[in-house]
């Protein structure tokens, strides 16, 4: 398979975000329109529903490093939560996601917003204590 | 990786052996369907003595889909978006497998010659250029003067 080089992938992503036809849940987009390197980027992930997080909107941002997609971005919560695999800063530690943490060139940001929102519904996750609402890192 | 299409490799031999006239295309060493291009400016329009970066990649099934293609010099005209993003007609519908790198990038070099407010990708720009082309020309020749000369 011919081997779609980082600007050309993030280019995808980012149409695949602006036409809205993200997952269920989630959204995504650049944080500076006129960003040549497409670097950085702001995402939200709507609370599902029968959970602690049901209603509440949590912003988050990633970046995009020069080896992406062979590498995953940093994601980082910006809106404050309680969750397993989000550290004290709001850093995500993307090897606790099941679905992603054996990354693989294939996987977007839209997969790992996907496994995040899984992640807060899960079982043993959904009723954890959270921080006030609208509280940010 | 499975191995390169002739079509690809003849098509990449003949840009090195055979190059356009201020136009060059390199393909990657690590992905040689990934190219870094240059195109001068064409003369007597805005973006002469500018020279413009651009990366090309031949998707997995090129030649029936189109070459990707954008500019990564930043560049003030109505066809083409603040992502280097290019709005021409044979990079979309108007694409056929007989056209080549080599057509695409000299139609490339002639949308510069020839911008098309009528059919804009940059709306601000395009508003501008039918407001006042006079000012516009000057824009896109200031910003040739600062991001695409060295």
């Amino acid at each position: 398979m011919a081997k779609v080089p980082r600007n050309f992938r993030l280019l995808e992503e980012l149409e695949k975000g602006e036409k809205g036809l993200g997952a269920d849940g989630c959204s995504y987009g650049l944080v500076d329109s006129d960003d040549v390197m497409m670097s950085n980027w702001n995402a939200t992930i709507l609370g599902p529903p029968h959970s602690v997080h049901e209603n509440r909107i949590y912003s988050l941002k990633f970046h995009c490093g020069d080896s992406y997609p062979d590498q995953p971005p940093t994601v980082s919560f910006i809106s404050r939560i309680n969750l397993p695999c989000v550290n004290q800063y709001g850093n995500v530690d993307i090897s606790k996601l099941q679905r992603v943490a054996q990354w693989n060139r294939d996987f977007t940001m839209e997969k790992i917003l996907v496994a995040l929102r899984e992640f807060m519904a899960h079982p043993s996750n959904k009723k954890l204590p959270q921080p006030a609402e609208g509280t940010t890192y | 990786m499975a191995a390169l299409p002739k079509r690809i490799i003849k098509e990449t031999e003949r840009l090195v052996a055979d190059p356009v006239p201020g136009i060059n295309a390199t393909p990657h060493e690590d992905n040689l369907r990934y190219f870094d291009v240059t195109i001068h400016g064409p003369a007597s329009s805005p973006y002469e003595e500018g020279i413009f970066r651009l990366e090309l990649f031949l998707p997995e099934d090129y030649p029936m889909s189109p070459p990707k293609i954008r500019f990564l010099t930043k560049i003030y005209h109505p066809n083409i978006d603040k992502l280097g993003r290019i709005c021409l007609d044979v990079l979309k519908t108007n694409w056929s497998p007989a056209l080549q790198i080599r057509t695409i990038l000299l139609s490339i070099q002639a949308l510069l010659g020839a911008p098309n407010p009528e059919d804009p990708l940059a709306n601000d720009v395009a508003q501008r250029w039918k407001e006042d082309e006079k000012a516009a020309i000057e824009t896109a020749r200031e910003w040739t003067r600062t991001h695409a000369t060295v």
